[in-house]
């Protein structure tokens, strides 16, 4: 990148994009909340099961979100893999109301922040703990319980509960990841 | 054609193509750029536009880093510039078949063939069935669906190709689409309309009955779309030929209204596929061929180039009909055009008569350096043919041949004339001097190692029996001193062969090959050193079986018995007649007769042949009751023991094993309200001969083929080796729902008579061609000679007398005995083989004609008494 790239960059001319990985088992809402930040005039309004991923883009304060929501059946999980190396932040969306699947979610987490290109890097994980208008829902403390995010230290975390249909909750989590990245990305430019 | 005449120069420098000197390595490294935020599209696209350059090129890429490649272009789905996201298109379905988890574009995709923007759903939709594997195929089903009866063509034209292409995969969920298809057919858009039938006729392409209705339906509604028509006649034709009907099927009256079609397409395609009928008249031709006259004296040229391509084609079969057309053809033969003067001429060669040849010889010669090479093939084959037609004529096509080997041209064009000088000096005792002077003169300079050695292999046979054989030594030894190692091998056999055949050379040869056992590679050495062991012996016996005539096993099974030998160490030796024999190729000799057809289909065709009975080894293998039988010694050709269109349509091979015969029976259920189980094939066994197993088919449903067993031991009696074997087919039906397939519980028992089969003399015996006969006569020696005399009084010609004898015995004719010369009322025909057991077989019949019949005298020679008895009387 030229010199004057990044200085443009820096100084917040253009608006700075970031890789964001959308994950969680299927059918938590992942689909739903993107669709949530789309304009009015592109947002669909049936959401089909993913096959694969989608790629959605969509902008918060300071930030440019390229957001890739991966596909949560089981079959596919792996593929999620492939773009840990070029991701800036990881959205990881749970069903609060799938109490039966929360170990399995705590399963996904754990493999996730073993891989070899995630371990040792210092990216924000946002995580949603979504459906909290649903009858048998958890609360976002019990849901971090049950995840066992007590013992995640090494990289910066936070979890708010959400509801994907109205919206509520999702701007404060992708608010967080804004000043998250935004940290992230200074480090970053002035390292150059 | 104009890419052809670009400056060769220009042509290997790459004439400034930009993506000439690409690395495979550092253009996927490249490719890490798509990960890059924000995407600069014209940078990706040029990278990406590199890397499908390099995989059209061929190149090799492994899964690894095609998985990765591929995933970092998932990235640029991010990007909105158009002409990126059509590369990415592309390069999905490049790479579709290379990388893993390719799936991963599904959403993706699905997103953009049902969106707004009409250039991306075309597009997206290929490479969506690109990705989409079987599993998936369910859940895009709807859209397809959707996507065949859009109203813009691009989109419905996508959709109907890629179902086409599914189709291979999985025929039943496309079938599913019939509906969707036929609303198709009916679209304004002539390619849409093409697309649709083409779908259509792939869904009911194995139903005879439903094609039929297809056809005969859109035939008369009538097609807006001329190449809708040609696909109809296209299927109409195959139609006629699979029913091997005549001009009297209501689908050859369909073709023959669309010669009156408006379109030229139409026309064309209608003409070409009446002349290429096989059961046509000169009657039912003629429209065809006025109006491929017709184009010829269109003024455009591809109209030309296409009628007298035709008329080339069909030249040898319909001579007369394609005479009517010579004035057309003359005019043609100063056509501007290169490659249509070429075929113009080369069809009037093939019907002319022989006084013309001289002048159009001369005619082709002032411009064969201004055509492509795949046109001087052309040329070469219509001499090919011509050598045959006028063996007469030899010297001066001889002659040209000969001009044509010392130009320039390319591998392909060299060999057809290799070959064709090669067919001509084994059809034709006349020109094998001259002949073999030509490619003697053409391995002094050859550049493909494959010629020179096939050449070398030639003089070796051919030239130790002609008059003057040391003239062709110093030709030999020269590749020795200057060629590459496999012509110098090849050249090392050679040498070896003259000196096992002419005893005044055998001093001298020995001397030649004692000098190459100091050469530098392995192989030259061995067989120099082989052969100079050898023909010191001075034994005819041992030249013969050794040098002349050589081993005469399956290299494939040659090679699994020593596997197997070393696998399980032994004792004795290792046993050479335990090793399945060489099958002759039978489609090589069969496609020597017809030149001209599409030579790609040759190679392909050879192999299958040779390994066939490779193949039956492998799979009686795989039966546990059978493995047991030691070496498949011979299997027959398949023959029908049912009539066709039966209820269940069989298929028997025999295979001999030295004490058993296994009959294999292939069967088809037909009914598809029936399901069989537990099928058998009762044999009532001919005199001496005992069933000892039966292996069942367990299940049999409709249209899945399946196979049975039967185990027969042969007769103890070694003369008793014939039999007629009734056959009866025993099985337990349960009827079932043809819709769903579904069986009923209970079944029945049930049988069907099939036809007798019998056991020939020639199940016993395997072909071997014996390249040099008298040889191995001689090494065989008279030991177990018979000798009788008969008349076969049913016989009128010779040639009928050798097509039966040949056939009933199962032996190889050699040294191309089994021609006649023209207008020869005596005949000697020299028989080939190996008998079950490993016993050599030879047989040398003089026939002669005379006014009761053809009288033979035959006499056979073996290794074994008993062998010579049951074939001296196979003929009585
Ligand atoms: N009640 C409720 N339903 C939700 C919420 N978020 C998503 N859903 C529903 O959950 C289902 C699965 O959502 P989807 O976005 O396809 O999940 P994905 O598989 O993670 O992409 C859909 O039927 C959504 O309507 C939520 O916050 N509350
Ligand atoms: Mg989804």
């Amino acid at each position: 990148m030229g010199f004057f790239d990044s200085l443009a960059q820096w100084l917040g001319v253009k608006k700075k994009e970031v890789n964001v990985l959308v994950v969680g088992l299927d059918n938590s809402g992942k689909s739903t909340i993107i669709n949530h930040f789309k304009p009015p005039e592109l947002k669909n309004h049936e959401i089909v099961p993913t096959v694969g991923f989608n790629v959605e883009k969509f902008k918060s304060k300071a930030l440019a979100f390229t957001a890739l929501d991966m596909s949560g059946q089981g079959r596919y999980r792996n593929l999620w893999e492939q773009y840990y190396k070029e991701c800036d932040g990881i959205i990881f969306v749970i069903d609060s109301s799938d109490k039966l699947r929360m170990v399995v979610a705590k399963d996904e987490l754990d493999l996730l922040l073993q891989h070899a290109e995630l371990k040792d890097k210092r990216i924000p994980i946002l995580f949603f703990a979504n459906k909290m208008d649903a009858r048998e829902s958890v609360s976002s403390v019990k849901c971090s319980h049950l995840m066992g995010l007590e013992t995640l230290r090494d990289k910066p975390w936070h979890i708010c509960a959400s509801n994907a249909l109205t919206g509520d909750g999702l701007h404060e989590g992708v608010d967080w990841l804004t000043d998250q990245l935004k940290d992230v990305l200074e480090k970053k430019s002035r390292k150059k | 054609m104009l890419s052809l005449k670009r400056d060769k120069k220009e042509e290997e420098e790459g004439g400034g193509n930009p993506f000439n000197n690409l690395e495979k390595s550092s253009v996927l490294q490249e490719a890490r750029t798509f990960n890059e935020t924000p995407i600069n599209p014209r940078k990706c696209g040029h990278i990406l536009t590199k890397v499908l350059y390099i995989i059209n090129q061929g190149e090799s890429i492994g899964t690894t880093e095609a998985t990765e490649a591929f995933f970092a272009m998932t990235k640029l789905f991010q990007s909105k510039d158009p002409i990126l996201r059509r590369l990415v298109y592309l390069g999905i379905k490049e790479m579709s078949k290379i990388a893993q988890d390719v799936i991963i574009v599904t959403s993706s995709l699905m997103k953009d063939m049902t969106g707004k923007e009409d250039q991306f759903r075309g597009p997206a939709i290929r490479a969506l069935c690109s990705v989409t594997d079987h599993s998936m195929l369910q859940s895009i089903e709807r859209y397809m669906k959707q996507a065949i009866v859009d109203k813009v063509p691009g989109v419905s034209s996508a959709a109907l190709v890629s179902a086409l292409h599914l189709g291979k995969g999985s025929q039943e969920v496309i079938k599913r689409w019939v509906n969707e298809a036929q609303e198709a057919v009916n679209s304004d858009n002539v390619m849409v309309q093409f697309h649709a039938l083409g779908l259509l006729y792939y869904i009911r392409k194995t139903d005879k009955l439903a094609v039929n209705k297809l056809v005969s339906k859109f035939s008369k509604h009538t097609l807006k779309s001329p190449y809708a028509y040609c696909l109809l006649i296209r299927i109409a034709s195959k139609l006629i030929e699979e029913e091997d009907a005549g001009s009297d099927s209501p689908m050859f009256d369909f073709i023959e209204s669309c010669l009156r079609h408006k379109s030229e397409m139409v026309i064309y395609e209608a003409a070409h596929a009446i002349v290429q009928l096989k059961n046509t008249t000169a009657k039912d031709l003629a429209p065809a061929v006025s109006v491929l006259q017709l184009f010829c004296s269109s003024p455009k040229p591809t109209l030309r180039f296409a009628a007298v391509r035709t008329l080339n084609k069909v030249a040898i079969k319909h001579p007369a009909a394609v005479t009517a057309c010579n004035l057309d053809l003359e005019n043609l033969i100063t056509d501007v055009n290169r490659s249509i003067a070429t075929l113009a001429i080369t069809t009037l060669l093939k019907t002319g008569n022989e006084s013309s040849v001289d002048r159009l010889m001369k005619q082709i010669s002032s411009f064969m350096s201004e055509i492509s090479d795949e046109f001087k093939i052309v040329v070469v084959q219509a001499i090919r043919s011509l050598c045959a037609k006028f063996p007469r004529k030899h010297n001066v096509l001889m002659t040209f041949l000969a001009q044509m080997l010392r130009d320039e041209g390319g591998f392909d064009y060299k060999k057809e004339i290799v070959d064709c000088i090669i067919v001509t000096i084994e059809e034709n005792p006349e020109a094998k001097e001259a002949g073999l002077a030509h490619l003697c003169e053409f391995i002094e300079d050859c550049e493909h190692t494959v010629l020179a050695t096939k050449i070398l292999h030639l003089l070796g046979k051919e030239g130790p029996r002609t008059p003057t054989p040391s003239k062709y030594i110093r030709f030999i030894y020269n590749r020795v001193i200057l060629e590459n190692a496999a012509v110098r091998a090849a050249a090392v056999s050679a040498i070896a062969k003259f000196g096992a055949h002419c005893e005044d050379l055998l001093e001298s040869c020995i001397v030649l090959l004692e000098r190459c056992q100091l050469d530098t590679d392995d192989e030259v050495r061995d067989r120099a050193t082989f052969y100079v062991n050898v023909l010191k012996q001075q034994q005819k016996a041992l030249s013969s079986a050794f040098i002349l005539n050589g081993l005469q096993v399956s290299v494939v099974g040659l090679e699994r018995a020593l596997h197997q030998y070393t696998l399980e160490p032994n004792e004795a030796e290792f046993d050479m007649k335990s090793v399945p024999l060489a099958t002759q190729p039978l489609a090589e000799q069969k496609v020597r007769d017809v030149p001209g057809e599409a030579p790609s289909a040759r190679p392909a065709q050879d192999k299958v042949a040779a390994s066939r009975q490779d193949v039956y080894q492998e799979q009686l293998a795989q039966v546990p009751e059978l493995a047991n039988l030691g070496t498949l010694f011979k299997s027959s050709q398949p023959m029908e023991v049912t009539e066709s269109e039966t209820e269940y349509y069989i298929q028997c091979v025999k295979h001999t094993f030295s004490n058993y015969i296994v009959f294999q029976f292939d069967c088809t259920n037909t009914l598809n309200d029936q399901l069989l189980e537990k099928v058998t094939v009762e044999m009532e066994p001919a005199e001496g001969f005992e069933v000892t197993k039966y292996i069942a088919c367990q299940s049999l449903p409709y249209n899945k083929p399946g196979t049975t067993y039967t185990l027969v031991r042969l007769p103890a009696e070694p003369t008793q080796v014939t039999g007629t074997f009734a056959c009866t087919l025993k099985f337990l039906v349960k009827d079932c729902d043809p819709q769903t397939g579904e069986p009923d519980d209970e079944g029945y028992d049930d049988e069907y008579v099939l036809e007798d089969v019998e056991v020939t003399v020639a199940d016993h015996v395997q072909r071997v061609m014996k390249p040099n006969f008298a040889a191995s006569w001689e090494e065989v020696g008279p030991e177990n000679e018979l000798e009788d005399t008969y008349s076969l009084s049913t016989m009128s010609t010779i040639e009928e007398a050798i097509k039966n004898i040949v056939q009933y015995m199962g032996l190889q004719p050699c040294e191309r005995s089994d021609k006649v010369p023209e207008g020869k009322s005596s005949h000697t025909l020299y028989l080939g083989g190996v008998f079950r057991g490993g016993h050599d077989a030879l047989v040398r019949a003089k026939l002669a004609l005379d006014s009761s019949g053809v009288t033979m005298q035959l006499t056979v020679r073996s290794t074994d008494p008993n062998v010579s008895e049951v074939l001296a009387t196979a003929v009585a």
